[in-house]
């Protein structure tokens, strides 16, 4: 009869459970999704709880300092911040959410098929991105604007159709160092198809890089869609998101401190939050540097 | 890495935002006013001037930016009064009206000198004359001259001849001007750009007649007889002038300089003015207005201004075709809350257009109504509770102050009329263009005053109006304003009401204040005197040395 322990020896984990087992222990990063969770929570159910519109001005009020009542304070219009940030953080987290998708599903398929199977077709495949990356983005969405109007969904449009590019080329260039290594010859030898290649050998392992990429991408499509908005293609007044609060609250940080820091702290505290996620993902990810 | 960065700098940022509200706090508490300290000692005077001018030519601009400029380096027939606006003599020395008060006979002076050396002669402005109302050059302000006999009539392209127009040279430097009807307001508008002179030779040298933009504007070429020439222009940069040698008068400019700064937005504006890196202010954002009404008093200057804020709607199209539509939405907006609670300045709220005591007019037809009214009228017109009202935008030019107020007045119909309106922001010259082409359902718009009268309000929606912007025309309103053309007195003042009797029960455009002048002024600037156009005849402004 074989003990308990060396049974669980031979039974062995799968990746997926081993990487969770590895993420657990990072206590950062398990606090940083735990925190991550809680503000999309706060974001999702909170403008519900909240009495206040986000749209419904109080002008007697006017801007006010953070209260009981208003417990971020108020805009000039007399809006309740705190709702205000609540509603914004869906925006900013469903654009997030969105560049984020489109650049795993796109970015990395695209990526790897073009590193796998090199030759003209990852000429072809990486010129298409580079014709992408040469078009201006500015003139890009004032395209789209005078082509399709104003429109909210157009938003996730254009950061959709820049977002995998950067993407695609870094799982591109993984890939192709990859493939020339023996567990991939070892595939090919066994007959193993492309697809299979790709999706269970070649994908998993560029992760690491992938997860700090994504990471990186979150915060600066928030920033992405404040810009955007501005030019009248993300959301309109009186919709806010966090680019729009931060941005105002900026230009009236001298006399409504408040205004500032209450979304600047959210939006800070969110990007943290992904960053120790996304490190600890990485390292737990990394099937080469925990193989030992 | 770029994240890292992105999360210091952001933390950075509310830190400054924390320490920067004790600062105000603390600043409060001392004992002498602040006042900046003005970066440079040199006698020029720095002015906040909102946006980069069109162009520098008088015939081709439209906005009161490029006036300040304009009325630095050229001079009309008469000049203004720094305190009471009323005409002083400027290139004519003096003039004789005709009894019947059509004919004007304007004596240049002798000493009138362009800034090359050229004396300013009639035929300088008749050419000018010529030049605005010349069919091809199409000049916005054209019609501001249509008061001279044949003026419209060679401006539309029916008269070829100038010589058949009421503008003759009877002498190098005696000017005849025939005008149409008695205008009580000729002699105040001739210090407006648009009757300014500009120097022949210059700009036949730089193309003809009636060609725009050509350049004869240019730092080098620019030859004007105002009381400052052009040194510098740098695009959305800075526009520098000093004073003319060869003004007539040069003895009275007491300043080394001016500078226009465009400064697009109110903030960078009001910092600028606190770091002493300018004088005076063109505006100033509305959130910093009460820190300043209770902490910095002598800094800021707020003076009755001849000017109105109304939101144009676009008649031609659904829903605002509809005057029960355009009356339910002109009687929701509560316009006292916003001159209390959101522009604080002291603006008045406006139920007419003209700004009331005119030249002594103030209407006696007034927007009035409930919103019970309102809401009655809306479902009268086939949106009751705003069911099934098309989708409308309100369109403005980029402003942190106007969309301030456009979400405020969206709320309102969207609270009292269960009506949703969009807003959409556009850059000035984008903005213009769509509003010229009526690609909106309202629009913010305000008119100031170009010459103390009725007159100029008025005109705006005459039919085909240059300023109309809302596709509205009325018979009745077109003859009301040709009466008060062609009349003086009483009768003229009538033919006003009339006309503004039209516009309450109309209802093209939705009046909402009228302004008062916002802005900072160093208390350093001497000559600054509050008036009802806003103008500021720098001949009259020094700077006080510390």
């Amino acid at each position: 009869m074989s003990t308990p322990d060396t049974d669980e020896l031979e039974k062995g984990t799968s990746l997926g459970h081993d990487a969770w087992l590895r993420l657990r222990k990072n206590r950062l990063a398990v606090a940083g999704g735990l925190l991550l969770v809680a503000i999309a929570l706060l974001c999702l159910i909170g403008p519900a709880l909240s009495p206040y519109g986000y749209e419904a001005d109080n002008l007697q009020l006017g801007a006010a300092p953070p209260s009981l009542s208003h417990w971020m304070g108020t805009d000039y219009n007399g809006r309740d911040l705190f709702t205000r940030v609540m509603v914004g953080g869906r925006v900013s987290f469903a654009v997030g959410l969105a560049a984020t998708a489109v650049s795993l599903l796109i970015g990395v398929l695209y990526g790897a098929i073009a590193g796998y199977l090199g030759g003209r077709t990852d000429m072809l495949l990486m010129r298409i991105v580079d014709i992408l990356y040469a078009l201006p983005f500015t003139i890009f969405v004032i395209l789209l604007l005078t082509l399709f109007g104003r429109n909210f969904v157009l938003l996730f449009v254009a950061i959709g159709a820049v977002e995998w590019l950067t993407m695609a080329r870094i799982v591109r260039g993984q890939v192709m160092g990859l493939k020339k290594q023996e567990f991939v010859e070892a595939c090919v030898a066994i007959g193993m198809s492309r697809r299979r290649i790709i999706l269970r050998h070649l994908v998993p392992n560029t992760l690491g890089p992938v997860v700090v990429y994504v990471t990186l991408t979150v915060p600066s499509v928030m920033l992405l869609e404040a810009f955007l908005s501005f030019l009248g293609l993300g959301v309109q007044p009186p919709m806010s998101s966090w680019g729009i609060l931060i941005g105002d609250g900026a230009r009236a940080m001298e006399v409504n401190p408040w205004l500032l820091v209450f979304p600047g702290l959210l939006f800070s505290l969110t990007l943290f939050a992904l960053n120790a996620l996304g490190d600890g993902l990485r390292d737990a990810l990394d099937v080469r540097g925990a193989k030992d | 890495m770029n994240t890292a960065v992105r999360l210091s700098s952001l933390i950075l940022i509310c830190l400054v935002a924390v320490s920067c509200g004790r600062q105000g706090g603390s600043s409060a508490s001392a004992d002498k006013p602040f006042v900046p300290k003005p970066e440079k000692n040199d006698n020029v005077l720095r002015l906040g001037n909102g946006d980069e001018p069109q162009a520098l030519d008088p015939h081709l601009v439209a906005g009161v930016m490029e006036q300040n400029i304009l009325m630095s380096l050229l001079e009309g027939l008469t000049i203004e009064d720094p305190k009471t606006l009323q005409p002083l003599p400027g290139a004519a020395e003096r003039w004789e009206i005709s009894p019947d008060e059509t004919v004007y006979t304007f004596h240049l002076r002798e000493n009138g000198k362009w800034s090359n050396g050229d004396p300013v002669t009639a035929e300088d402005f008749r050419f000018s004359f010529e030049r605005l109302l010349s069919p091809n050059l199409a000049a916005e302000y054209a019609y501001m001259l249509h008061i001279i006999k044949n003026a419209k009539a060679f401006n539309e392209g029916r008269i070829k001849n100038f010589d058949e127009v009421g503008v003759k040279v009877k002498g190098e430097r005696t000017l005849e001007i025939t005008l149409e009807a008695p205008t009580a307001y000729f002699l105040a508008v001739q210090s407006h750009f648009c009757f300014f002179p500009v120097h022949k030779a210059t700009i036949l040298k730089y193309g003809r007649i009636d060609q725009r933009d050509t350049d004869w504007t240019k730092p080098g070429n620019f030859v004007g007889n105002g009381a400052f020439q052009l040194v510098d222009w740098k695009v959305n940069e800075v526009i520098r002038v000093r004073p003319n040698p060869h003004y007539w008068d040069a003895a009275t400019v007491k300043l080394s300089g001016i500078e226009f700064y465009p400064v697009k937005q109110a903030e960078t504006e009001e910092r600028m003015f606190r770091g002493g890196q300018l004088d005076c202010t063109s505006t100033l954002p509305l959130p910093k207005l009460d820190t300043y009404k209770k902490e910095y008093p002598h800094l800021l200057r707020s003076d009755p201004y001849l000017a109105t804020g109304y939101y144009l709607f676009n008649v031609t199209k659904k829903p605002f075709d509809d005057v029960r539509v355009r009356r339910a939405f002109a009687l929701t907006v509560n316009r006292q809350l916003i001159c209390d609670r959101i522009l604080k300045g002291g603006q008045m709220p406006a139920f007419f257009l003209t700004p009331p005591d005119t030249a002594g007019f103030t209407s006696r037809a007034a927007l009035t109504g409930s919103l019970h009214e309102a809401r009655k009228l809306l479902a009268e017109a086939g949106y009751p509770g705003g069911q099934g009202f098309p989708d409308v935008e309100l369109l403005y030019n980029t402003s942190e102050n106007h969309r301030i107020i456009a979400e405020a007045i969206q709320q309102m119909w969207h609270r009292d009329l269960g009506v949703r309106v969009s807003l959409v922001n556009q850059e000035w010259k984008a903005y213009m263009d769509t509003r010229r082409k009526l690609g909106f359902g309202l629009c913010r718009a305000g008119w100031t005053a170009d010459y103390n009268d009725p007159m100029t309000f008025l005109d705006l929606f005459v039919t085909d109006g240059g300023n109309n912007n809302t596709g509205w025309s009325s018979p009745a309103y077109d003859q009301a304003i040709a009466e008060a053309r062609r009349t003086s007195g009483s009768t003229r003042l009538e033919a006003f009401q009339k006309a503004e009797a039209i516009l309450a029960a109309e209802l093209p455009i939705l009046t909402l204040y009228h302004y008062r002048t916002v802005d900072l002024v160093h208390p350093r600037v001497q000559g600054w005197y509050p008036n009802q156009l806003d103008h500021h005849p720098y001949k009259f402004v020094s700077l006080k040395a510390d």
